[in-house]
């Protein structure tokens, strides 16, 4: 029977840097953060079958992780703060 | 000097808990002292920025923490100080040359470059690790002394009560010894701090300490909750007072109170239920709105959930795939209104909803507004914009349980120079601040800056020969 979670890797870098940014936000972990955030991304999204690599669409919000919108957020922030508020009972 | 206790409420501080808090009961007697009206809706993001520059949410065109960019699309933004088009008290002053130290005010981050003066942002900063003070070398002052900024509390739906309230406490604590500091080595012109643990309190403790709570069981462990933290903020403020020099007026506030919540009034299920909302596929368990498959074609209104409801129509050439023709817009609007004003409760008795259009109560309607404000039971209820419940009715918000939910009415306090001893004023409201604020700092405000000074109100009541003693 196959374990029920796998293990994903990502940059070093990129890493640290989520660990400094969940601090005091609720997350408890990296882990527990990009499972929020991939849930979220990807709730929305059905398999078409398998683009080539060459073809296969980035998803906006990870292409656009490190951009801040007109809201002065990133990508990452937005769901660190929706997480917040909705944990707060204001949305 | 202007301190914040975001969500106080009146009833609690002038009357239950007025025996612990001697130094506002001070304040009180010196000056003048009521209910503060908040915004429509009665929500921390907008109110607070209304506070601050005397607009209303129609005129900000921010109606919520979350607003719709525009109607080309249904997702919705987070309201930033970026979102923010008017200037606020401490832009106002910094124009006329005036320092202000502003610190922990809701819709501050990010911070502009611009201010004169000092400032920390407020619980809407992503994180410790974000860019929360100006100037930025402030973060690692402040950092050294206070260690990692507390932004909020962290895990607020959690049953370890206890815990909840220890971070509450280590919160507001860091939050007023921050401010302590500021006070005690910045120069300023106008300081403003608003604490965010009394609405915290609030809405994770109400249950323990109010008996109109269906949930409320004399002798709890929990019970005296809310009186030691009224006493504890009461300490705070004190604290705060040995800055005020005779020369400074200080002005208590929150931006809205407190009451006890009923239920929640599940908006989305309603609006399903009554052919509004057409979904693919109904879920059957409890799905938050943004991950159901909604069939727009059918649909003709969808709401959010939080404290009150903002309803939105599915208009024809307005929404991106819209089928009210703009011409039934008006018609379809005042029928959902009116059923939705009359949701009962799970016995099928009244509860009071009120449902706003927002051209029917603001002069100007800026930004994306909704097509309803909702306050189901008049504020006893919540609006929970999940669907799967298989009901109308829920004892439990989308993410667990919920005490409290927002009141009408905040606090003002008002003493010092220039302030008469007037005793309870009634009628003030939360946009008066900036006006009050400005005119007690003797700084002309914007001809566009709306609200009126609670000093002219005060005088109102005096020439009509209204006064009240202090208690």
């Amino acid at each position: 029977m196959p374990a029920d979670k796998v293990t994903l890797k990502i940059p070093r870098p990129l890493y640290d840097n989520l660990k400094q940014s969940i601090q005091g936000t609720g997350f408890s972990s990296v882990n527990e953060f990009v499972v929020y955030v991939l849930r979220d991304l990807t709730s929305g999204l059905k398999p078409k079958g398998r683009p080539s690599r060459a073809t296969r669409p980035v998803p906006a919000a990870l292409d656009a992780r490190d951009a801040r919108d007109s809201s002065g957020l990133t990508q990452a922030e937005i769901e660190i703060i929706r997480k917040r508020l909705h944990d707060l009972g204001y949305i | 000097m202007v301190i914040g206790l975001d969500c106080a409420e009146p009833s609690l501080a002038f009357d239950r808990f007025a025996g612990v808090m001697p130094n506002l009961r001070r304040l009180r007697k010196r000056g003048v002292w009521g209910p503060l009206r908040s915004t429509i809706p009665p929500i921390t993001v907008p109110a607070w920025t209304c506070m601050v520059s005397g607009s209303d949410p129609g005129e900000l065109g921010i109606y919520g923490f979350r607003n719709r960019k525009s109607y080309a699309t249904y997702e919705m933004d987070f309201a930033t100080s970026k979102s923010v088009r008017v200037p606020r008290l401490w832009d106002i002053l910094g124009d006329a040359g005036r320092t202000s130290t502003v610190l922990f005010v809701p819709q501050t981050y990010p911070a502009a470059a611009s201010l004169k003066g000092s400032m920390v942002t407020c619980f809407l900063t992503p994180g410790p690790e974000s860019e929360w003070a100006r100037p930025p070398e402030l973060k690692a002052t402040l950092e050294a002394a206070f260690g990692p900024y507390i932004v909020d509390v962290p895990d607020f739906r959690t049953d370890d009560k206890q815990r909840l309230l220890q971070s509450v406490y280590a919160m507001s604590r860091q939050h007023f010894a921050m401010a302590r500091h500021m006070l005690s080595r910045e120069d300023w012109d106008f300081f403003m701090m608003v604490d965010m643990g009394t609405d915290r309190l609030h809405h994770g403790f109400w249950k323990y300490f109010n008996p109109d709570h269906r949930q409320y069981v004399p002798g709890n462990p929990l019970e005296h909750a809310g009186r030691e933290y009224y006493a504890y903020l009461d300490r705070e403020i004190g604290t705060l007072l040995e800055y005020a020099d005779p020369d400074t007026a200080v002005v208590v506030v929150s931006d809205h109170g407190a009451r006890t919540m009923q239920g929640g009034i599940c908006v989305n299920e309603w609006l399903l239920q009554h052919g509004y909302l057409a979904l693919r596929t109904v879920p059957d368990r409890p799905t938050p709105f943004k991950k159901l498959e909604i069939d727009w074609s059918k649909t003709k209104a969808w709401g959010e959930g939080g404290y009150y409801a903002r309803v939105f129509l599915n208009v024809q050439g307005r929404d991106p795939q819209g089928i009210i023709p703009p011409d039934q817009v008006d018609t379809e609007c005042r029928a959902l209104q009116a059923m939705l004003e009359a949701i009962p409760d799970e016995n099928g008795k009244p509860i009071g909803t009120v449902a706003y259009r927002p051209a029917d109560i603001y002069p100007v309607v800026h930004g994306t507004p909704p097509d309803l404000i909702v306050l189901f039971g008049n504020l006893a209820w919540r609006s929970v914009g999940s669907v799967g419940h298989g009901r109308v009715h829920t004892f439990e918000n989308d993410t667990g349980p919920d005490d409290a939910n927002h009141a009408w009415d905040g606090i003002l306090v008002a003493a010092g120079p220039g302030i008469p001893a007037h005793g309870r004023l009634e009628g003030a409201e939360v946009r008066d601040v900036a006006r009050t604020v400005l005119q007690l700092l003797d700084v002309p405000p914007p001809a566009t800056m709306g609200g009126r000074s609670i000093l002219d109100r005060v005088a109102g009541d005096a020439a009509g020969g209204r006064r009240d003693p202090e208690t």
